[in-house]
């Protein structure tokens, strides 16, 4: 067992835990939060850094690894904590908001660094910790999206149970864990549990948990761990699921006015192509959806926390009838907005057409029909897209909106770092894909190891 | 300077200039108006030097083409997404045009736009535009070719919603993009079915020797499906066919885009393509005839609304759409450098009448007043030797603008909306929202 030469993965987790405590009840919650947030982005970054595609333990806590897989991705997240905390509105980094964020961020960093299956239950069910306590205030989010995350995580630890306990019955396992992909994710028909957290629940600590993408990493994980031929064939309809909740997500959402459950199918639909690209079983497919991920995450935490610093500047986005205009007043959110929005759905020369291309690739050389719906999707995604930005930016604005600031620096600097590593990163995508390439060349042997061809 | 550094420089200039100003601009920084006046001119005068040179070093050197390869853009296991390009017999004119009009266009949107609030956005549209315009041209292969074409296409729906604060322009700008997107589809699936069928998209693998004496290299059904495809996706980028109704709503942005992006370049961009595949358009009689049909009912439908538009750029703008469709059934019926000619010359035309649009009316009312108010009218209309019943359809078919927009609100959007709507029985409401 090959060990990090520093306990950094202990003193990234132990830093976003001394956040969660100093923050809770600091008078400055953001500032103690952001310096956590900061030391352990150093941390993941030093370890990600030092692995470069190998696999090293944790010296002190040997039950959390760096490797291939999440070490690039751990110190993504920490960087997009840091990014959410600093753009996070007055209102939405108060009292214990910002405690609550670094848990968030805790758990999820916990369930990537895990090397085995009990730090990965861990992790999920402390994801649930911040909204059971209440960490933001009165915006609690709805039962049904509490119960879906509940239910992943009881899905998950019969998952580990049975595969303990009954290892007899190996498809018993492989089924809790698809249950606990399908509910975790929100494919459909359960993606409404995702709509309503993005309408109703504090969006900011929803996009962080939801760029998390803990189904993908279950999967990833248990695709190396090269569980058994029934494993194949639960891979093969989780496959399928994705590509119809990509194609329903991008159609339901013609049908949808409110920015918030709008922004909800765009993401949905955008964050399925990374499932759907990963159980293709080929490079391209597993290297596309392991380079999504970064681009799911990237853009869409810049598209949610635009959206929210438009709520609190004029109060309310909801009324479907108007446009708001708001670009007039806020040219620079617009332009940010539109960035972050046209990567996610794929424009050519961002790293999210790189992504889809490779995804797309995958697809069409196992199934040419599922490769055409998720075309079609794309299209339909970067309608639904214009719409939004229409609606938030363009047409007349309303009278009640009489000054309202640009990105103000702390916004502006995030939101330029974001754009940055989108836009660049298209230009220059080997680079990205090449820090997934590792992990993706390990999924696919190993799942070919078990498909035997 | 070798030919292999001058075509690579004619792409980066303009995408590196719009990097940078943008940049600049989202970290809150600016240039002055006359400062941008100034880049504009020297970045044009700059390419057009670059044009020139490529044309005098391909004629000195008896060079009928110029491929060059700038590597592989990505690579994951046995496959890469190369970047090649590409100057010939065909491109060079079309880059030549595209450096001259976008150059004219903006020497003249300096004092169009002066003290307009977007100006600065304007020229940032216009230097994105001119890379995407360019790669379309000088690509060498689908693959490549998207990548300018959807960067056209974002460019063309930014201009066309330019005057924000107006909701027809924002309206219309979502029917473009929407056109565009669908259209793009079928450009899109014929790129990944060239590459399930036949690996590879490139031109040089899709077609043997040099346009125009070219050949087609894709055959059977596979290549007819391949060929129907980019015809439906350069119907939907010149605005022929299915796809003819965005051209009028995107007379929205302001002249001198319009200029460039529906009377020059942009609007030709499918033309281009066709130009490009006709070996394999010519190898079936099917995907012959679509394009000859296509070409053939645009132009009809296109003269007849042409004649009757109340104002002068939707005017022109069917007469822009008339004349591609005429040249899209040059192109079905073989006449290839014919065709080149045509679109060329109809791009200088139709930029000219677009830039003039602005001032014409008041110089005719000018000339009118000097006149005593005794200009004679226009001469006789060919329609006038049809029976008058028919006249009488054909004026309520063009007042109807073909009937366009009806026909898709109500057999496409609302049947889309409608399975959109139904869908959401697998979600419960959700509780009334406090406002936060």
């Amino acid at each position: 067992m090959l060990h990090l030469s520093l306990p950094y993965l202990t003193i990234a987790l132990a830093s976003l835990l001394g956040g969660v405590l100093a923050s809770w009840k600091s008078a400055r919650p953001r500032r103690t939060a952001v310096a956590a947030a900061l030391l352990a982005f150093i941390s993941f970054l030093a370890a990600a850094h030092e692995a470069d595609g190998r696999s090293l333990h944790d010296p002190l806590l040997p039950c959390f690894l760096a490797d291939g897989l999440n070490a690039v991705p751990m110190a993504f997240y920490a960087a997009l904590t840091l990014i959410v905390l600093v753009l996070a509105p007055r209102r939405d980094a108060a009292a214990q908001a910002p405690a609550g964020m670094l848990l968030i961020s805790l758990s999820i960093q916990v369930a990537y660094a895990a090397a085995g299956w009990v730090p990965m239950v861990l992790g999920w069910w402390l994801s649930c910790l911040p909204f059971a306590l209440g960490m933001f205030g009165d915006q609690r989010e709805t039962r049904l999206t509490s119960g879906i995350r509940l239910a992943s995580c009881l899905a998950l630890t019969a998952a580990v149970l049975s595969a303990t306990f009954f290892a007899e019955y190996g498809t018993l396992s492989v089924l809790f864990v698809t249950l606990a992909v399908v509910l975790r994710k929100g494919l459909f028909p359960l993606h409404a549990g995702v709509v309503q957290a993005f309408e109703c629940g504090p969006l900011l600590p929803k996009a962080l948990l939801f760029n998390g993408h803990l189904g993908v990493v279950l999967v990833a994980r248990t695709q190396v761990a090269s569980l058994s031929e029934s494993a194949h064939h639960a891979f093969e309809f989780l496959s399928l699921a994705a590509v119809a909740t990509v194609g329903i997500a991008s159609l339901r959402a013609f049908a949808e006015s409110k920015p918030r459950r709008l922004l909800a199918f765009l993401c949905i639909s955008q964050a399925s192509f990374m499932l759907a690209g990963i159980t293709t079983a080929n490079a391209e497919g597993i290297t596309g959806a392991l380079t999504h991920w970064l681009v799911v995450a990237a853009a869409s935490t810049g598209l949610i926390c635009i959206v929210r610093a438009l709520e609190v500047r004029v109060s309310s986005t909801e009324d479907p009838l108007m446009h708001l205009g708001l670009a007039a007043k806020a040219p620079r959110l617009a332009t940010f907005f539109l960035i972050c929005g046209l990567a996610l759905v794929g424009l050519p020369g961002t790293l999210g057409y790189c992504a889809e291309e490779l995804i797309f690739h995958g697809m069409l050389q196992n199934h040419l029909i599922a490769g055409i719906v998720l075309l079609v999707a794309t299209v339909f995604n970067a309608i639904n897209l214009l719409r939004l930005y229409n609606t938030l930016f363009l047409g007349v604005l309303p009278k009640h909106v009489i000054n309202i600031p640009d990105a103000l620096p702390r916004e502006r600097w995030p939101l330029t770092a974001c754009i940055l590593f989108l836009v660049l990163g298209g230009l220059m995508p080997r680079v990205v894909i090449g820090w997934r390439s590792d992990a993706a060349d390990s999924i696919e042997k190993a799942v070919h190891a078990v498909s035997g061809h | 300077m070798p030919l292999k550094t001058l075509i690579p420089l004619l792409i980066a200039t303009p995408g590196a200039l719009f990097l940078a100003l943008s940049f600049l601009w989202l970290l809150g920084g600016g240039v002055t108006e006359r400062v941008m006046a100034r880049i504009t001119k020297v970045t044009y005068l700059f390419l057009l030097l670059l044009v020139i040179m490529i044309g005098w070093r391909m004629k000195a050197e008896g060079l009928h083409s110029v491929r060059v390869m700038l590597g592989d853009w990505f690579t994951v296991g046995h496959y890469g997404y190369p970047l090649p390009l590409l100057i010939d017999r065909l491109s060079l004119p079309l880059v030549g045009m595209t450096v001259v009009l976008a150059g004219i266009v903006g020497s003249f949107s300096i004092r169009y736009l002066h003290r307009d609030p977007g100006f600065y956005r304007f020229f940032l549209l216009l230097h994105l535009f001119t890379f995407g315009a360019l790669l379309i041209f000088i690509a060498e292969s689908l693959d490549l070719l998207i990548v300018g074409w959807e960067t056209v296409a974002i460019t063309s729906v930014l201009l066309v919603g330019f005057f924000q604060y107006r909701p027809e322009p924002v309206r219309n700008a979502l029917w473009v993009f929407a056109s565009y997107r669908v259209a793009d589809l079928f450009l899109l699936l014929a790129i990944f079915l060239a590459h399930h069928w036949f690996d590879t998209t490139s031109w040089t693998g899709m077609l043997s020797g040099e346009w125009p004496s070219c050949q087609s290299q894709l055959h059977g059904t596979q290549g007819t499906i391949v060929a129907a495809l980019l015809v439906i996706a350069a119907g939907g980028k010149s605005s022929q066919g299915p796809f003819c109704g965005w051209l009028p709503r995107a007379m929205e942005g302001p002249t001198p885009s319009s200029a460039v992006f529906y009377g020059a370049i942009s609007i030709h961009a499918g033309a281009y393509l066709l130009l490009r595949i006709e070996p394999l358009i010519h190898q079936s009689w099917g995907s012959r005839s679509l394009v000859i049909i296509i070409g053939l009912a645009t132009a009809f439908l296109g003269t007849l609304v042409h004649r009757t538009s109340a104002d002068a750029k939707t005017s022109l703008a069917y007469a822009a759409q008339t004349q591609i469709g005429l040249i899209f059934a040059e192109i079905g019926f073989g006449w290839t450098t014919f065709a080149l000619i045509h679109l060329v010359s109809h791009a200088m035309l139709r930029t000219l009448q677009f830039l003039r649009t602005p001032s014409m009316l008041r110089d005719y009312h000018r000339v009118h007043s000097a006149a005593g108010g005794k200009l004679s009218p226009t001469g006789s209309q060919y329609e006038s030797l049809l029976p008058s019943s028919v006249q009488l359809w054909l004026y309520r078919l063009a007042l109807g603008r073909g009937f366009y927009d009806a026909i898709v609100e109500r057999w496409i959007v609302a049947p889309v909306q409608a399975v959109a709507r139904w869908l959401a029985i697998f979600e419960p409401t959700a509780p009334a929202k406090k406002k936060l």
